[in-house]
């Protein structure tokens, strides 16, 4: 459990947490979603509790980066870290916040056997996909694509 | 987290199937159903797993710095003695907990609840596996006569009513038992578990990381579905109330906190190196958790109830209800929200034991309006049972000095199934243990297990 010269402390998520998560979602999106967070918090801590993280800075939650290490999906055979969800305290940013806890991410991946991490950006959320590229995301040779269903037509 | 794994011989192997088939039936429906409820999980697995990157140097106590034991006869007699009724200990919890939660799991309001649930006993059975390899799998004839099969036994023997630790030792009155027990009494689990990560006896601590990481979702398992009940409560929801939750609460929270052992003790486990932390020490942050859990409780409830307020005005709605009993803040009354009670009420053990405190820290003096106050903030389910009775009845002899709180303090109703392992042998019969052993003072591990 790391804790930086600036006061912050990145630790494995727990079931606690899914409060702080909730507000720190409700500032960033504007939308209160208990429902969402709590099977998400849920769902991560049975696939691998280490291998999500949130910061602390005075033992308040203000920042959290959710993942899980798998293979086999979408023909990818090897083994990879997930990076899927991820939020700063907007009145916690520019502190490097979002860099300490991806290093916490990538360094346990890396220990979990995942040799690239990977992950999927809304192009539209430009501050998102411009953090990420700061981590050393690049673009993939995998394209993401979808179309609705219900009538069949687009 | 890199893993070895362990199988258990034959024999030992299917005296848990067998078990499974009369304590928990409901076994192959978690297996049948795992990938609808557990989507790309690995599959349940009932082995031992010992994690590969444990330190192989004692951390704390005397002999930090030396290399842990591998072995009972290195750890040495006293330390060994002092450590097989830990670890028989820990297996009777496990085993313990699926019995309770077994008899009300179908009473679940949801799949999804009883799901989880289900998921939770599997893997309480697997811990119980892994304290079965520890106890199996090593030589322990230098501290004990017991074999290892009449130690399997014994545990197995066990049943709501005969485990080591008290609240193993009460029947569940509703799910909503399942519930709070998981995200109390299990939490409670989570703080042995990470303080023995650095025990001095290696493959105990080996133990330790592979649990944990399950002990995780328990939690959940119990919080999250605590967080909607809170919702639904805020919404009206005639089925599911604060009052029965509370009730719920105040049943296990006593016993949680004296499953850390009295709080004057601990230095043992610390001294020979078994656990980080005194008894006391560990219950504080414990009990702390409890207090940011609650609170967390009270928000999602009045988020439900003020969908329109800010996070600030539901924060400050909180504060100014807690504040004072009985105040009421904007139609929302303190007994509509939850509370943790005070950490000296209702206890039975350790350094509170039988002082009659109330539910706000408040001290009675007459045992008839105490057990009034008991009444008034536990479930009738509850408050009929034997275990209460015992209870009044102790706390009447202290009150009239015909017993010491010390002596009551031992003296816990506890049964113990003599003879054969299986329930349904005809060769079995129950005794009531009048000298059953008290939470020892110094060793923090809860009662010393048989």
């Amino acid at each position: 459990m790391a804790v930086s010269a600036s006061g912050v402390r990145v630790r494995p998520l727990n079931e606690l947490d899914i409060e702080a998560i909730t507000r720190i979602d409700e500032k960033v999106t504007g939308l209160y979603r208990p429902d969402f967070w709590e099977s998400r918090v849920a769902y991560y801590l049975r696939r691998d509790p280490e291998a999500s993280r949130v910061a602390e800075v005075d033992g308040e939650v203000v920042g959290f980066m959710l993942g899980d290490v798998r293979g086999g999906e979408f023909g990818l055979e090897e083994t990879s870290g997930w990076i899927e969800r991820f939020g700063v305290d907007p009145s916690q940013r520019g502190k490097g916040l979002g860099r300490q806890l991806f290093d916490e991410l990538a360094e346990y991946f890396r220990s979990a056997g995942a040799a690239r991490l990977r992950t999927l950006v809304d192009s539209r959320q430009g501050e998102t996909e411009r953090f990420l590229r700061a981590m050393g995301f690049e673009n993939s040779a995998l394209t993401a694509l979808e179309r609705p269903l219900g009538d069949g037509k687009k | 987290m890199k893993v070895d794994t362990a199988e258990l011989p034959k024999k030992y192997r299917d005296a848990i199937d067998h078990w499974c088939r009369h304590n928990f039936p409901d076994l192959p429906l978690l297996n049948k159903y795992w990938s609808k409820y557990f989507p790309n999980d690995d599959e349940f697995c009932l082995c031992a797993k010992m994690d590969l990157a444990t330190s192989k140097t004692i951390e704390v106590g005397d002999r930090a710095g030396e290399a842990k034991s591998e072995t009972p006869a290195d750890l040495g007699v006293e330390p060994a003695k002092h450590l097989l009724p830990i670890i028989r200990a820990q297996a009777s919890t496990e085993f313990g907990s699926i019995q309770q939660h077994q008899v009300t799991l179908d009473r679940a309001q949801s799949d999804q609840d009883k799901f989880w649930v289900l998921r939770v006993m599997a893997e309480e059975l697997r811990h119980g596996y892994q304290m079965f390899h520890l106890l199996t799998s090593r030589d322990w004839s230098s501290v004990t006569d017991v074999k290892p099969e009449d130690m399997v036994e014994n545990v197995l023997a066990m049943k709501t009513g005969s485990h080591v630790l008290e609240a193993f030792n009460l029947a569940y009155d509703s799910f909503v038992d399942n519930v709070v027990f998981a995200a109390v009494i299990d939490r409670v689990g989570k703080y042995q578990l990470t303080m023995q990560k650095v025990c001095a006896y290696r493959p105990f601590a080996q133990s330790m990381p592979p649990m944990l990481r399950e002990e995780a979702f328990h939690l959940a398992a119990g919080v999250v579905p605590m967080r909607r009940w809170m919702e639904s409560a805020a919404k009206g929801d005639p089925f599911v109330t604060v009052r029965a939750l509370q009730h719920s609460w105040n049943k296990w929270l006593p016993r949680g906190l004296e499953m850390f052992g009295d709080e004057r003790g601990g230095d043992t486990n610390v001294r020979l190196g078994f656990k980080d932390k005194k008894n006391r020490e560990a219950q504080l942050l414990y009990y702390k958790e409890l207090e940011r859990l609650i609170r967390d409780l009270n928000l999602r409830y009045l988020r439900a109830r003020f969908a329109d307020k800010s996070q600030e005005a539901i924060e400050e709605i909180l504060r100014r209800v807690m504040a004072e009993r009985g105040s009421t803040v904007e139609g929302v009354a303190w007994d509509d929200l939850l509370h943790l009670a005070h950490p000296e009420f209702f206890r039975r053990r350790g350094e509170p034991a039988y002082r009659m405190v109330g539910m706000d820290g408040q001290e009675f003096t007459r045992v008839d309006a105490y057990l009034g106050h008991l009444a008034d903030n536990l479930s009738e389910a509850y408050t009929a049972s034997r275990d209460m009775r015992v209870y009044a009845d102790t706390l009447g002899d202290v009150a009239a000095g015909r017993l010491t709180r010390e002596d009551a303090a031992k003296k816990a109703p506890k049964l113990e199934r003599t003879s054969s392992v299986c329930p349904c042998s005809k060769s079995v019969r129950w005794v009531a243990l009048d000298d059953a052993p008290a939470n020892g003072k110094g060793n923090g591990n809860g009662h010393k297990a048989h």
